[in-house]
C-alpha cells in the first residue's frame, strides 16, 4: 500500500464527508486517468472500465468513512477498489464463458492489486523497463522511486534545477507507460 | 498542545505559565473524549506529498513505517500517465449517480452551512451503519436510532421556531428538550432505521433552506433559550458534530474534522458562551476578563469579559486577568460536555484560579 494520505487527501476527505459535491468533482478530475488505467489494464474493455470508475467514485462518495487517510493515500485506496471490482468483473465474465463453452486448460487468474504490483515478475518487469530508459530519465526515476528522494533532493544530487528533474521524471513515466504497453489497452 | 509557547501580549500579574490538570503523560489524552473527536494526526510536514502529478519522491522514506512501497507508487504513477482523459459528460454522470446514493449537504451559503455539513457527515456515518450498529448503545443509554431521534427532537424545536416542517408529532417551539426527545424516541420505536434517518435528514434540510431565507438578526427561543437564529444553527452544528463523534467512536470509525471554515464560527460561538457558563456556575468574576487563544484548525483569539453585559470580541490586546490557550476542537467539545475539565489540556497564565474556574464551568450549558 502507498503511504499515509497527503494533506490534500485529508482536506478532500473532510469535504466529501461534509457532503461537498465540488470535492467529489476534484477527486474525479484528478484521479480519473489513474483509476481508468487500472480498470482497463484488468478488463481490457474501455466501456466496462468507465463503468467501474464511476462505481468506485460513487462508493467513495456514499461511504467516505470507509477510507481512512491515516492508513493510506486516497489514490491507493481507490486503485485497490477499482482493481477488486475489475477482477470481479473478469471472473464473472469468465464464469459465463465457462458455462457456455467449457473451461480453458490454463486460465490466468487476475490477482489483487498488491499481489499484482508486488509480484516478483511484475516488479522485475518494471525494473527492466526502468533500466532501459535513457540515462537521464533513468537516473531521475531511480532516485525518486527506488531511493525515495524528493524532487529537491534529487535535483541537488544530480546538480540540476528542480524543474528539469521533474520533467525528466514525467518523460520517464510516459516512456515506461509505452514500454509496459499501457498507452491504450 | 503548545506547552512551550508563551501566550501573546502582556499579562497583569506574575508572568507564570501553568497547566491545568494532572501533570505527567496522562495529560496528553483526555479520558472520556472520543478518539474520533480529536484532530487527525497531520501529515509530517517534512515529507513531500505523493499522489499528485507533482511529487513522486515523497512517500518512500526509508525506515519510516507505513510509507510507500516504491514499486507500487511507480506503478500507479505510470498508470496515471498512460491512461486517457475522462470522456465528455463523465463528471456530470458521476455527480448525478452520487447524489442518488447520498444527498450532498444542502447548498446554503453562510450561517446554515456548518450545520448542513455536519448533517451530511452524520448521514455519511449512518451510510456505513450495519444492523448491529443501529441497536448499539452510543451515549445516554440511547441506541444509534434513539440518538438520531434525539437529534431530530432538538432540531424539531428549531424547525418549529422558524416555521419549517417538523419531523414526527407536532410540537411547540418552546417544548422541553427532554420531553420532546422522549416523544421522538417513542415515535421511532419499531420504525425501520432508514426511515428515522430519512425523516431526520429531511427536517434538517428544511431547516437549512428556511434559515437561509430569514434575517440573521431573527431572535428565536427553541426549548426556551432566546438567541439569534445563527447561534441556534451553530448550537445544532455542535450537537450534531459531537453526537456524530460519539457514534463514530462506538462504531470504531475514524471521523475527520469539519473544514476549518466551519470550526471557526463554532469556536466563536463557544467563546461567546463562556460568560454564560461562568455565570451559571456561580463564578464571581463580573469585573474580570480573560484572553482565550484557540490553536489548530478553526482557532483564533478572543477577549472574553466575564460580564454578561459586555460582548466577547476578537482579541484586541486589552488587558486581561488570565489567559487560556488550548486546542480549538477540544474547546468546542469541552463546551459540549465531552472531556473532563480537570484534565483538559490547556496552558494558562495570570490568575490560574480564575482560568481554572472558567474551564470547570465550561460544560455548564451542555445537555444530553
Amino acid at each position: 500500500m502507498e503511504g499515509p494520505g497527503t494533506a490534500d487527501d485529508r482536506l478532500l476527505h473532510q469535504r466529501v464527508v461534509g457532503g461537498d459535491e465540488s470535492a467529489l468533482s476534484e477527486v474525479h478530475d484528478r484521479l480519473y486517468p489513474l483509476v481508468l488505467g487500472l480498470a482497463m489494464r484488468v478488463t481490457r474493455d474501455r466501456s466496462v472500465a468507465e463503468d467501474i470508475v464511476q462505481e468506485v467514485f460513487v462508493t467513495f462518495w456514499e461511504r467516505p468513512l470507509a477510507f481512512d487517510p491515516d492508513r493510506g493515500s486516497l489514490r491507493g485506496w481507490l486503485a485497490t477498489i477499482a482493481h477488486r471490482r475489475a477482477v470481479d468483473h473478469v471472473r464473472t465474465e469468465e464464469r459465463h464463458r465457462v458455462a457456455a463453452i467449457g473451461p480453458r486448460l490454463t486460465e490466468p487468474e487476475p490477482s489483487p492489486l498488491e499481489d499484482w504490483v508486488l509480484a516478483a515478475d511484475e516488479a522485475a518487469r518494471v525494473r527492466l523497463a526502468v533500466s532501459r530508459l535513457p540515462g537521464e530519465m533513468r537516473e531521475a526515476i531511480e532516485l525518486a522511486y527506488y531511493r525515495g528522494r524528493t524532487y529537491r533532493q534529487a535535483a541537488v544530487e544530480l546538480g540540476l534545477p528542480e524543474g528539469t528533474v521533474k520533467s525528466r521524471i514525467r518523460l520517464g513515466l510516459r516512456r515506461l507507460a509505452d514500454e509496459l504497453a499501457e498507452k491504450e489497452v | 498542545m503548545p506547552h512551550h509557547s508563551a501566550p501573546l501580549g502582556d499579562t497583569p500579574g506574575p508572568d507564570r505559565a501553568s497547566t491545568l490538570g494532572a501533570p505527567g503523560p496522562d495529560r496528553a489524552s483526555t479520558p472520556g473524549e472520543p478518539a474520533a473527536g480529536r484532530p487527525p494526526v497531520s501529515s509530517d510536514p517534512g515529507r513531500v506529498s505523493t499522489g499528485e502529478a507533482g511529487e513522486p519522491g515523497g512517500g518512500a522514506v526509508p525506515g519510516v513505517p507505513g510509507t510507500a512501497d516504491p514499486v507500487t507508487r511507480l506503478r500507479l504513477d505510470v498508470l496515471a500517465e498512460a491512461a486517457s482523459e475522462a470522456p465528455p459528460g463523465a463528471r456530470e454522470r458521476l455527480l448525478a449517480a452520487a447524489r442518488a446514493a447520498r444527498p450532498p449537504a444542502v447548498a446554503v451559503a453562510g450561517i446554515a452551512a456548518p450545520y448542513a455539513a455536519r448533517v451530511a457527515a452524520m448521514d455519511a456515518l449512518l451510510a456505513c451503519a450495519g444492523e448491529a450498529d443501529w441497536s448499539r448503545t452510543i451515549v445516554e443509554g440511547w441506541t444509534l436510532q434513539q440518538l438520531l431521534a434525539h437529534l431530530a427532537a432538538t432540531d424539531g424545536l428549531v424547525a418549529a421556531a422558524i416555521g419549517a416542517p417538523v419531523a414526527g408529532p407536532a410540537t411547540a417551539a418552546d417544548a422541553d428538550v427532554a420531553e420532546r426527545t422522549a416523544a421522538m424516541i417513542a415515535h421511532v420505536a419499531g420504525q425501520p432505521p432508514e426511515l428515522t434517518r430519512a425523516d431526520w435528514r429531511a427536517q434538517a434540510g428544511a431547516i437549512c433552506r428556511r434559515a437561509a431565507s430569514l434575517d440573521p438578526a431573527t431572535l428565536i427561543a427553541p426549548g426556551g433559550m432566546a438567541f439569534p437564529l445563527p447561534d441556534h444553527l451553530l448550537a445544532r452544528m455542535l450537537e450534531t458534530w459531537i453526537h456524530t463523534a460519539d457514534a463514530a467512536a462506538a462504531m470504531g470509525r475514524s471521523l475527520p474534522l469539519p473544514v476549518a471554515g466551519h470550526i471557526t464560527p463554532t469556536a466563536d460561538f463557544c467563546a461567546r458562551l463562556l460568560p454564560w457558563t461562568s455565570a451559571l456556575s456561580g463564578v464571581e468574576a463580573a469585573d474580570r476578563a480573560i484572553r482565550l487563544t484557540l490553536t489548530g484548525p478553526g482557532g483564533g483569539a478572543w477577549h472574553v469579559p466575564l460580564d454578561l453585559g459586555r460582548a466577547v470580541v476578537p482579541d484586541d490586546g486589552s488587558p486581561v486577568d488570565a489567559t487560556i490557550t488550548c486546542d480549538a476542537v477540544g474547546f468546542c467539545f469541552l463546551l459540549g460536555g465531552r472531556g473532563a475539565p480537570a484534565t483538559f489540556p490547556a496552558e494558562v497564565t495570570g490568575d490560574a484560579g480564575l482560568a481554572r474556574d472558567v474551564l470547570h464551568a465550561a460544560p455548564a450549558l451542555s445537555g444530553p
